[in-house]
């Protein structure tokens, strides 16, 4: 899928620009838009004096590949090519209107259950064009394929590519997909929101040093990723770094080189946490696997497979490696929670300790001062459960 | 044909030895920790006299833990493929003889992505299905390969081709309705890749060459007349059809161990058997060990260039031997030596 599409150069250029001076980029993706709904506004305003109606039935936006799109203004037919942006629609409230999803589209669950159009790499172009779409989203780095969208374009249907390199892309797109689908309001309502919790997240993790993580996109071979993935990004947003450093988006990594390198934890992203805790077993097992410390220490945090969508949802895997990694930067908030807790459950036993759920009895060890190897690091909700 | 003795062969394959002696010490070195040869060579003499056990340092756990067991596997493949590909020639006298050709791999490549499906935790179902595959895509060919009751070798070819595509076809289904990310890996598996060393992937693995390739080296003399022909073997009294079966079943389970472990490597059991041709000319009781040797050590440089060309990453060892076979296949067709 990697392989995939669209100019490089012109994603990696953009994705300098929104780390450099994001809201700059931001306001100046918005601004095509904003200028074709002024455009708009207008002769929507005279269709109302002139007899026939349509004159304003399209606007003209530029998407986030750079290509010119017309997009009926009034969209109420919407097929997706791409879990992230069915995921995205959901989030906007407009599910209504999703006409089509592909196979992949499983979240949120009741998603399964719309019309499919295929695979995102092959979705059937006929299936698309059978269900009369006014608007197809695709997603164009690293998921569907500019021959898929360029096919639709031929049949005049109107293709608006999404493209995330970064968090606050993913946010910015989300922004304007609502603009495009009537969702507007919808839409800086969900900006607005998860900038406010990447605002409140950076405020807790301000100035603690950046755990080196390695993200494990596959272990057979192993595969993890590259600087300018939207990954990367999120990963540094939850107060991380990759620890090995690498252009190429989805790398095969020498396993010797994460025994060189010695991350402080591993990272895998999951929606049954079952498997994961299988695999980490597994590599403790493993020649060569061995060698790494923090799967010697179980230093491991398994998050949600959400990290792997550029969707709304990326903000709450952000949120959950952030715990992860900086427990004792959100132990005022969970301090409180503690003591209710300690004042209920008998200090002896701590009771049950369910994945996901704070380990509130780990409160009382002392909290790691360095990002040193040893020591009772958090990652540990995930170890103490395995 | 020089007359074979003992004492050539023997000094045939020390040579050989020496090399891939050579070339494991230079895949040893590769690697993101630097190590020293003085090093080196004082690691693997205590770990040989069994002496490094007691406080082993970075370097040594590295070389012993990842780097050694990467070249083991790759001497299993090599020397795997190349003694298949060698015998497949033999069958079908006819230079394409090959694991890649026949389908074999393909079936074996199936067989092992079917027991991923199955069972995902299981190296040993994986090897069972592997095989399983490779000696029934190998049957198969064999017996879709006669005409008139006599294997014909356009006949066995073309049986190959088409059963290699329609298994690189069922290949391809699986995939697709099974890609999800937990089956990422498997494509870059079944390009030929040697990073993930299974534990099992030892010991008794190089007990199933040896056997095979001993199997294979008992009709050596045989295979030698069968070269000019069928019926002249025949009429010297060579039992065609026992050899022929014997050298497919242990060519079908050196595939099959070759795929199961490491995925389809390509390029090497064509090539090595042609270019050992050249060399120690084509008397198969030289010709089997010598490509077993050349095979190992093929695929020794290969993975130790293909872990060195874009350190930190790394590449699948198919596509470097893809790369570096292409030209030296082209080499030999330009010469006329095929």
């Amino acid at each position: 899928m990697h392989r995939v599409l669209c100019s490089v150069l012109r994603a990696r250029a953009a994705s300098r620009g929104a780390r450099a001076a994001g809201f700059a980029v931001a306001l100046a993706a918005a601004a095509p838009l904003a200028r074709a709904q002024e455009a708009a506004q207008p002769k929507t305003g005279q269709s109302a004096v002139a007899p026939a109606a349509t004159v304003a039935a399209f606007r003209e936006v530029t998407d986030e590949a750079g290509r010119a799109v017309r997009v009926p203004m009034e969209v109420k037919r919407i097929v997706s090519l791409a879990p992230n942006l069915t995921e995205t629609i959901y989030a906007l409230g407009a599910h209504e209107r999703l006409a089509g999803v592909t196979d992949y589209c499983d979240y949120p669950a009741e998603a399964q259950g719309k019309p499919k159009v295929g695979g995102a790499v092959n979705p059937s172009i006929e299936q698309i064009v059978a269900l009369k779409p006014d608007l197809v989203l695709a997603q164009a780095h690293g998921m569907n394929r500019p021959e898929t969208v360029e096919a639709l374009e031929r049949l005049g249907i109107a293709v608006y590519a999404a493209q995330s390199r970064t968090v606050d892309g993913m946010i910015e797109s989300t922004r304007r997909i609502a603009g495009l689908i009537g969702a507007g309001e919808s839409g800086e309502r969900t900006a607005g929101d998860l900038r406010a919790r990447l605002g409140e997240l950076q405020r807790r993790l301000g100035g603690r040093e950046r755990r080196r993580v390695l993200f494990i996109v596959w272990h057979e071979p192993l595969i993890t990723i590259g600087r300018t993935t939207f990954i990367a990004d999120a990963l540094r947003l939850a107060g991380a770094e990759p620890a090995v450093d690498l252009e190429p988006d989805w790398p095969r990594l020498n396993l010797e080189e994460v025994v060189r390198a010695q991350p402080e934890y591993l990272v895998f992203a999951s929606s049954h946490s079952e498997a994961i805790r299988g695999t980490f077993e597994e590599l403790r097992e493993r020649p060569g696997w061995r060698l790494v410390e923090a799967v010697k220490e179980r230093r491991v945090a398994v998050i949600s497979d959400a990290v792997n969508r550029p969707a709304p949802r990326l903000v709450e895997a952000i949120e959950q490696l952030a715990r992860e990694l900086h427990p004792e930067a959100f132990e005022d908030s969970e301090k409180r929670k503690a003591k209710i807790e300690k004042s209920a459950v008998p200090r002896a036993s701590p009771g049950p300790l369910a994945m996901g759920s704070f380990p509130f009895f780990l409160l009382s060890w002392p909290a790691p001062r360095t990002a040193s190897v040893s020591g009772p690091v958090r990652g540990l909700v995930e170890a103490a459960a395995l | 044909m020089k007359p074979l003795t003992p004492k050539r062969l023997a000094r045939t394959c020390a040579v050989l030895s020496l090399l891939l002696f050579g070339a494991m010490v230079l895949s040893l070195r590769l690697g993101a920790v630097p190590v020293s040869f003085a090093d080196l060579t004082v690691g693997l003499g205590k770990s040989l006299v069994g002496a490094g056990d007691q406080a082993p340092s970075d370097y040594r756990m590295i070389i012993r833990e990842i780097r050694l067991p990467r070249v083991l596997l790759g001497i299993l493949v090599g020397a795997s493929l190349s003694v298949a590909g060698a015998a497949f020639q033999a069958l079908m006298r006819n230079p394409l003889g090959d694991p890649y050709v026949l389908g074999i791999s393909s079936g074996a490549a199936v067989g092992a992505l079917l027991s991923l499906i199955a069972y995902p935790d299981s190296s040993v179902a994986t090897l069972l299905l592997a095989f399983v595959g490779a000696g029934a895509t190998g049957a198969g060919v064999y017996f879709l390969g006669r005409r008139g009751g006599q294997l014909d070798s356009y006949t066995l070819v073309l049986a190959g081709i088409i059963c290699a595509s329609f298994l690189s076809a069922v290949v391809i289904f699986l995939m697709s309705t099974l890609s999800g990310p937990g089956f990422r890996g498997v494509a870059f598996w079944l390009m030929g890749d040697l990073s993930t060393p299974r534990p099992v992937a030892h010991g008794w693995f190089f007990l199933i060459l040896g056997a095979a390739v001993a199997a294979i080296y008992t009709t050596a003399a045989d295979l030698n007349l069968m070269l000019n022909g069928e019926q002249e073997a025949l009429h010297l009294g060579v039992d065609v059809t026992r050899v022929k079966l014997v050298v497919y079943i242990s060519a079908a389970l050196l595939t099959g161990l070759a795929v199961s472990v490491a995925g389809a490597v390509g390029y090497v059991g064509i090539l090595v058997p042609h270019i050992m041709r050249q060399f120690y000319g084509s008397d198969y009781r030289v010709l089997l060990p010598v490509t077993a040797l050349g095979g190992a050590i093929a695929i020794v440089l290969a993975d130790a260039v293909a872990r060195s060309i874009v350190a930190p990453m790394e590449l699948p060892v198919g596509a470097i031997t893809a790369a570096a076979g292409a030209p030296v296949f082209l080499y030999l067709l330009r010469r006329r030596l095929l």
